[in-house]
């Protein structure tokens, strides 16, 4: 084909798609009721949407998966709450430990020996 | 949310507001996306019923992997005209048995003076035309001249390549020419 008859045919053929694009005809709306009504009943079979808004099966699925599980989840999350809990609370009876340690008294040095630890004491076994 | 305010979000946004529940978010979609899947339909079935049963089906398709879709994979229209096609194809074959080079003519359901008929015949010969060419020369064309996609996007939905998507688009042009050349005259192209 020479280059002059390409170019008319091109051109002719543009025409045509031209019209062809302009042809385009709009979807009826009874069409388009079919496919809403579709959509309602699709939509109807999925899980609840959570009231947060958050989609189960997003990121949230993927982190519990990645941690092991919701049993690992609720593990996790019972050692954070504890150790929260020591952190915020001071409990007085782990100060009390502490200070002990930190500052002992003679009482700390006080052993109460066994009977015949007199015995093994004389013979220089102790 | 009201239908005009949801003409900014993107077609996968919509997508997740209708997995999550959101009514409005398919009627935005329905409103968006069915004209072009009805036009892709058209233009390779031919046949406007047809047409319509492939968009229903293809739009329920849609529906149905709401919940799986990934963002970021795949545009939604790319995998919608993917579908259409494949529908098509199928539906051809059942038609058709195992010919898929011809397809019914287009319903001629317009009548009137030849002047003003002129672009409407025009648009009804090119449907005929490309009824006679190979399915995915004609796929090729729908995408590239009359939906007007980039070759890189027509490779992507026809899973091939651009050089592939090149030489369709060629040859399919050719055959456009070839067939249409008898009827120049008669749609007011005497003088071409």
């Amino acid at each position: 084909m020479r280059e002059t008859d390409k170019h008319n045919a091109d051109r002719v053929l543009e025409t045509y798609f031209e019209a062809a694009r302009k042809d385009c005809r709009a979807p009826s709306s009874e069409l388009m009721a079919r496919i809403l009504a579709d959509a309602a009943d699709v939509q109807a079979g999925f899980p609840v949407a959570r009231a947060s808004g958050v989609r189960v099966g997003g990121f949230v699925r993927q982190l519990v998966q990645g941690l092991g599980g919701w049993p690992a989840v609720a593990g996790l999350a019972a050692a954070v709450v504890t150790g929260l809990w020591i952190g915020m609370s001071q409990s007085s009876a782990l100060i009390a430990y502490a200070t002990t340690y930190d500052e002992p008294d003679e009482a700390l040095y006080l052993v109460d020996l066994s009977a015949d630890a007199l015995f093994e004491l004389d013979e220089g076994a102790l | 949310m009201p239908l005009d305010m949801m003409s900014d979000i993107p077609d996968e946004a919509l997508l997740e507001r209708f997995a999550r529940g959101d009514a409005a978010a398919a009627r935005a979609l329905t409103m968006r996306l069915t004209p072009q899947v009805m036009a892709h339909a058209y233009r390779l079935l031919g046949n406007h019923a047809e047409a319509e049963d492939v968009s229903q089906e293809a739009m329920l398709r849609l529906w149905k992997i709401a919940p799986e879709w990934r963002r970021g994979e795949a545009r939604i229209t790319t995998w919608l005209y993917r579908v259409v096609a494949n529908l098509c194809v199928d539906r051809l074959r059942r038609i058709q048995g195992e010919s898929l080079e011809s397809v019914p003519e287009p319903q001629d359901e317009r009548k009137g003076p030849a002047e003003t008929l002129q672009g409407a015949e025009r648009a009804q010969a090119l449907q005929v035309a490309l009824g006679h060419l190979p399915a995915r020369q004609r796929q090729a064309i729908v995408l590239r001249d009359l939906e007007g996609l980039a070759n890189p996007e027509v490779a992507e939905i026809m899973e091939t390549s651009v050089e592939a998507v090149e030489s369709l688009l060629a040859r399919g042009r050719r055959g456009l020419v070839a067939d249409l050349a008898g009827r120049r005259e008669e749609l007011g192209f005497g003088d071409a």
